[in-house]
């Protein structure tokens, strides 16, 4: 590796945990500022005749959330540095364990359904630019505003109706008790990635159509057409490839911003136990410990995608410099 | 004003634009009279629970006790609820108006607040450079990478649901694309001949700014916020939905959470509210993306 790109990675290594250090220290001053304590929990779960006052401090001070703000802080950070991410005390174990159950969850749908996009997407997306304003090309078009506006949620629910209700061809929820590899697992995911995948088929279309034309119009597309190759290796080797350059860096983007986006709102429609459902169970139930780990963990996967898609770009086309 | 007719004839001429537009109208007229001829939106009435639009039949179990056995009624729509009621006897077309309202709202409020924001940000960031650069564009990217629905959750759960807050909180932390974009304009902007030639004339950097260089970003801004709109619409009913919303006012994503869970009794209550959903958000991509082309020199 030449020395400059060495350097550049290692430059933007430490922008990504200068900014998770600032998304994790807004997270906790903000939950810290915020009107509840994790007494409330235990207090409402409470019988009568404990000395409240006594209960609270007791609790307060086994948490450690007594101690002045900077102090509480200073140890977060600390034992986060030695691989501690504290304690979930809504479900009574250490945050790592809780995530490791769930995270599986998560990757798979995002997973299933970038596959689906990705071919997809770059399947209409081509059809579209190939026949440019025909009919086939302003359908494409018209699918695609329709899948950028349609409320991923709303979606879900309407899959939900008319495959789950009406047809009873799937379960209403997701069934955690199927084994990962199986084909039942996989028809279970239908709607799911159906849900989280429309949008981003959608998206993806739009982004190769104008990729390939960008492409289409360039000289050695002439050039290779005027040599006498045929259509489909010119649209093959020359144009798609090229076109495939801003396609991928967008799809790395998406990665990074999805498990906390659309597949965050997917897991709570379907009760598929991800990282998104978990955190929101840990939000209501304010588990501290959970939320904060949860987010400097976003921040940090949609900070790594953004450098893997630039050191991609970077490879894919050598002429890209940065400085 | 004669450049307004110019765009305005570059608009006319496209038609997902002109739809989008309409309908918008539609919605502002809807939101601002149409309560006035409605119902109340919360008024409940458990005798006319779970009625259809008219024209759909529905089959209504119920266990009678004085037969001991579930007995099962036909109910048909009527003209007096048009849209159907919900689980509670709501009228659904009292209660989408009110919608309409709170979703229009929240996204001309909230993306107003942002674009405010994110503009004063990116043009002080370009136009000053140096340290003061640094400490807003990394401000910028650490907005940026918070989960951005987690955010939005975490301030609703903290600090209580209510439309003011959520306007709010979708405004100050959806400011940073316009930041970002409303830079980029100024770097480039920054060292051409009439900004120069301005300054030669002595004029400040408030009068730049406001007189030269926000100006000339306008076309991107109005784009970017028309774009922009949806987003904050959308914010609003996820968080209505997950049941952080304002309790007390009906929006479109407390009915479609209301609605998910009698899916099986009464399909109607999901259906509508998504769909104003989504004709309104497909409106403002329509609108944004005409605006985008009508404003793009190199089009025609």
């Amino acid at each position: 590796m030449v020395f400059w790109v060495r350097s550049y990675i290692a430059k933007r290594l430490l922008h990504t945990a200068l900014i998770s250090w600032g998304v994790m220290t807004t997270a906790f001053i903000l939950m810290r500022i915020g009107p509840n304590s994790p007494a409330d929990k235990y207090l409402a779960g409470l019988g009568a005749g404990h000395n409240v006052t006594q209960v609270v401090a007791a609790i307060e001070s086994r948490y450690g959330v007594d101690k002045p703000l900077y102090d509480q802080y200073f140890s977060y950070i600390t034992s986060l540095l030695q691989g501690d991410w504290g304690w979930s005390f809504g479900t009574s174990m250490p945050v790592m364990e809780l995530i490791k159950t769930h995270w599986i969850y998560s990757f798979q749908l995002i997973l299933l359904s970038t596959i689906f996009a990705v071919v997809l997407g770059i399947a209409l997306g081509i059809f579209a630019a190939v026949r440019k304003n025909t009919a086939a090309d302003h359908a494409v078009a018209f699918f695609s505003f329709a899948g950028i506006s349609i409320p991923n949620f709303w979606l879900g629910i309407m899959l939900i109706l008319i495959f789950s209700v009406k047809l009873g061809w799937f379960k209403t929820y997701y069934d955690t008790s199927l084994p990962m590899f199986s084909l039942e697992n996989l028809h279970a995911l239908v709607l799911p990635v159906f849900t989280l995948g429309t949008g981003m088929v959608a998206g993806y279309s739009r982004y190769v159509r104008s990729a390939m034309l960008d492409n289409l119009g360039k000289d050695f597309v002439r050039t290779a057409r005027a040599k006498g190759l045929p259509e489909s290796i010119v649209i093959r080797k020359h144009v798609f490839r090229n076109a495939m350059l801003p396609v991928i860096t967008i799809i790395m983007l998406d990665m990074g911003s999805i498990v906390f986006g659309g597949a965050y709102i997917t897991e709570v429609i379907f009760g598929i136990p991800g990282l998104g459902w978990m955190s929101l169970k840990a939000v209501f139930a304010d588990d501290y410990a959970v939320v904060l780990a949860v987010t400097l963990i976003g921040a940090i996967i949609t900070l790594l995608f953004n450098l893997l898609a630039d050191i991609a770009y970077m490879y894919l086309d050598p002429r890209i410099r940065y400085e | 004003m004669k450049l307004a007719a110019y765009y305005w004839e570059r608009i006319k001429r496209q038609r997902p634009a002109m739809f989008g537009l309409g309908f918008i109208i539609f919605l502002i007229i809807l939101a601002t009279l149409g309560t006035y001829f409605t119902k109340s939106p919360t008024k409940v009435n458990f005798d006319e629970k779970n009625l259809p639009p008219p024209g759909y039949t529905v089959e209504h179990s119920m266990y009678s006790a004085q037969n001991e056995s579930f007995i099962t009624t036909l109910q048909e729509g009527t003209w007096e609820h048009p849209l159907g009621t919900d689980s509670m006897g709501r009228d659904m077309l009292a209660q989408l108006v009110s919608g309409a309202r709170v979703s229009l709202l929240v996204g001309l409020l909230a993306t107003g607040i942002a674009i405010i924001i994110g503009a004063v940000i990116g043009v002080t960031s370009a136009y000053f450079g140096g340290a003061m650069d640094d400490i807003l564009m990394r401000t910028t990217d650490v907005m940026m990478t918070f989960p951005f629905l987690l955010l939005l959750i975490l301030i609703m759960y903290l600090f209580g649901a209510s439309l003011t807050l959520i306007i709010l909180a979708i405004g100050l932390t959806g400011w940073t694309g316009t930041a970002r974009l409303v830079r980029s304009e100024t770097l480039s902007l920054r060292t051409r001949e009439f900004i120069m030639a301005s300054k030669a004339l002595g004029a400040g950097d408030l009068r730049i700014i406001f007189r030269h260089l926000l100006p000339n970003t306008l076309s991107s801004i109005i784009v970017l916020a028309t774009l922009s709109i949806p987003g904050a619409i959308l914010a609003e009913a996820v968080l209505s939905f997950i049941g952080l919303g304002d309790p007390t006012v009906a929006s479109w994503g407390n009915i479609l959470n209301a609605g998910q869970g009698s899916l099986e009794t009464a399909w109607w209550v999901a259906v509508e509210p998504g769909v104003m959903l989504f004709l309104t958000v497909l409106s403002f991509n329509f609108l944004g993306d005409g605006l985008r082309e009508a404003f793009d020199p190199k089009g025609e």
